[in-house]
């Protein structure tokens, strides 16, 4: 279970100062798969960045299966490396790494050793449908093989918790729409939580949970269930 | 292949070759640097090599002498000299180390050709003299002194050598006749003619208008004593001066001389050597800190361009848990390759270019105070390089970790949103 409460988080632009949060409270079920919607500068992607301990300069408290999250900055690289995965809009692979590395990346920096890594790391690219593209490196692969990557990553370490920041932006409709289906997936089958932040209504419609979020508050009566 | 290669390293050079321009550039300017100072440097060890050895065949590696010997000035010839020069040779021969002990006696007088007379500065040697030294002298004409134990040689006609320019002043040439004048040991003044056995150069012009040599024994004979100036000992290794000192130093005190004695290495005689290593090793300084300031521009020009090209794959590395440290030992590593790839390519250059000039004959220009050319030489040396090496390495590194330092410190959320 994931709570937050209370969180507020404000900016400086300049001269002047932006709350960008306002005292967002919410739970999020282990294994749910959350979308995180609403305008632009509605506070969604600050909000993700504070529930995926990217940004820890905020107020409030948020934790995590009951434990408090870490303000100590290599804490929360160790939290992060070992209970969560992210997927970005615009993939961010490692160009000089092949699929299968990139892929491993987490494994290695929780210790795993070389062979754990590429036995795990071909087991999930098969998973995504990409085990004949393991050694190709993310320039020989199209948008949506490198997003299937991007996920494998995510997931590879079975983490607590993926945070996915408009994952089908970048996207066709048709690959949007396989990449969507991937995550529901693989995020139901390991039980993983997923939030994701997105303006895509057919991601949000996949999604088990909608929170929107208006000037950096959450809008309570537009909270939906999916299905 | 690629696989028996460590990830890291792998990714360290692939990072490289994602702008193979700016990599070569860099590797470029390494390179150049290692292979300056390799060069440099190799230009030193070679010139200090042939100074010490040239200062310690001229003044051989230890001198036997009077305490005070070189800073007083004689009244009259021999007036500092050894006494008991053949017991003293006697005993440092006895080392398997030491080459020869050949006694000099140093004095002035006047020689003349019969018309015209000139100042002299005499070395009375004895004829093994030039075995030991080895080819220091360029005999122009004629011949060097012959052994007086030699069939050939006709104590009627003692001989003499004269430096070029003396011999041109006073015109003379080999098989020629001069008088010698000197002031006996007692005061008094004697002369003797000898005649010309050779006419040499020792490459600095001022030496060469004013010296000679003759026999020992001539000058003994010339100067009515029986003394010697110095002794001075040869060795087989000059490496090995400080060691057989003492051993000297120690069989003298065991025995009881007319004289007290004193050692001097070659070192505290050799005051061109001394200068020049000075002015050398300063002058290398400055350029290895100004090598040392090129590279860590240009390599914290390219890392900083990297780092900066690469901000959003920092926040990437950042947000899977990679600690900033380790990111910093990327470019880290990286830098350390480029200056790996720099030495290694510079040192190669570096023993071409030492093994090329011991094949082409290049010569450099007299030095000031000289005569003669001499050959360049560049001698190659892994120490030296090593030594480069590592402070290139070091240099390359401390750019990258103040560079990729900057870059890891910024927020991941704003890494992440670099364009």
């Amino acid at each position: 279970m994931l709570t937050f409460s209370q969180i507020f988080k404000e900016y400086q632009l300049g001269q002047q100062k932006v709350t960008a949060l306002k005292g967002v409270d919410g739970e999020i079920a282990q294994g749910e798969m959350v979308a995180l919607c609403g305008p632009s500068g509605s506070g969604k992607s600050t909000l993700l960045n504070v529930l995926g301990l990217l940004d820890m300069d905020y107020q409030g408290r948020v934790e995590i299966g009951g434990v408090p999250y870490p303000k100590n900055p290599r804490l929360a690289a160790q939290y992060r490396r070992s209970q969560f995965g992210f997927v970005f809009q615009r993939f961010n692979l490692i160009p000089v790494m092949t699929a299968w590395e990139n892929v491993a990346y987490p494994l290695m920096l929780n210790g795993d050793s070389l062979a754990q890594q590429r036995a795990k790391a071909y087991e999930i690219l098969e998973q995504v449908g990409l085990a004949e593209f393991a050694d190709h490196r993310p320039d020989n692969l199209s948008g949506g093989q490198q997003q299937r990557v991007a996920i494998a990553r995510a997931l590879v370490h079975s983490p607590q918790l993926v945070i996915a920041d408009e994952p089908t932006a970048s996207l066709d409709s048709h690959t949007a729409n396989v990449v969507i289906e991937l995550m529901k997936t693989l995020g139901h089958s390991l039980g993983t939580t997923f939030i994701v932040a997105t303006h895509d209504p057919r991601m949000s419609v996949q999604c088990d949970r909608t929170i929107e979020l208006v000037d950096g508050q959450m809008h309570k009566g537009q909270m939906k269930w999916a299905s | 292949m690629g696989k028996l290669i460590p990830l890291s390293l792998r990714v360290a050079y692939l990072n490289l070759l994602r702008n193979r321009r700016r990599s070569l550039l860099s590797v470029f300017i390494i390179t150049i640097a290692v292979f300056a100072l390799t060069c440099a440097g190799g230009f030193g060890l070679y010139t200090y090599d042939s100074l010490k050895e040239s200062t310690a065949r001229d003044t051989g590696h230890i001198t036997v002498s009077q305490p005070g010997f070189f800073e007083q000035d004689e009244d009259t010839p021999l007036e500092n000299g050894l006494s008991d020069a053949q017991a003293i040779s006697k005993l440092i021969l006895a080392n398997e180390e030491v080459r020869g002990v050949q006694p000099r006696i140093e004095f002035t007088g006047l020689i003349s050709n019969g018309t015209k007379s000139t100042i002299f500065v005499g070395s009375g040697v004895n004829d093994r003299e030039f075995d030991m030294k080895g080819p220091f002298l360029d005999v122009r004409a004629g011949k060097t002194l012959s052994s007086i134990h030699s069939s050939r040689y006709n104590p009627a006609e003692p001989e003499v050598m004269l430096g070029v320019e003396l011999a041109k002043n006073l015109k003379v040439a080999v098989g020629d006749w001069v008088t010698l004048l000197a002031t006996t040991s007692d005061g008094a003044l004697n002369a003797f003619d000898f005649k010309v056995q050779g006419i040499y150069s020792t490459g600095v012009p001022e030496l060469d208008k004013r010296q000679l040599y003759l026999h020992i024994q001539s000058a003994q004979e010339l100067l009515v004593s029986s003394k010697v100036s110095t002794l001075s000992v040869f060795l087989f290794e000059t490496e090995k001066t400080a060691q057989i000192q003492s051993w000297i130093s120690h069989q003298l005190s065991n025995v009881v001389l007319e004289q007290p004695i004193e050692l001097t290495p070659w070192q505290d005689r050799a005051f061109f050597y001394t200068k020049v290593k000075d002015l050398y090793d300063r002058i290398f300084g400055i350029m290895g800190a100004v090598m040392a300031l090129v590279v860590f521009v240009a390599l914290f020009n390219t890392m900083t361009m990297s780092v900066t090209e690469r901000t959003r794959e920092i926040g990437t590395l950042s947000a899977l848990g990679t600690y900033p440290s380790d990111i910093v030992y990327g470019f880290v590593r990286e830098a350390g390759l480029l200056a790996l790839i720099g030495a290694l390519v510079g040192g190669f250059l570096s023993a071409a270019t030492s093994a090329l000039l011991f094949v082409v004959d290049i010569q450099m220009p007299p030095p000031p105070g000289r005569s003669d050319g001499y050959p360049l030489n560049v001698y190659f040396s892994f120490e030296l390089l090593a030594i480069c090496a590592v402070g290139v390495i070091a240099i390359c590194i401390s750019a990258a970790w103040l560079s990729a330092r900057k870059g890891v410190n910024k927020p991941i959320t704003e890494a992440l949103a670099y364009v």
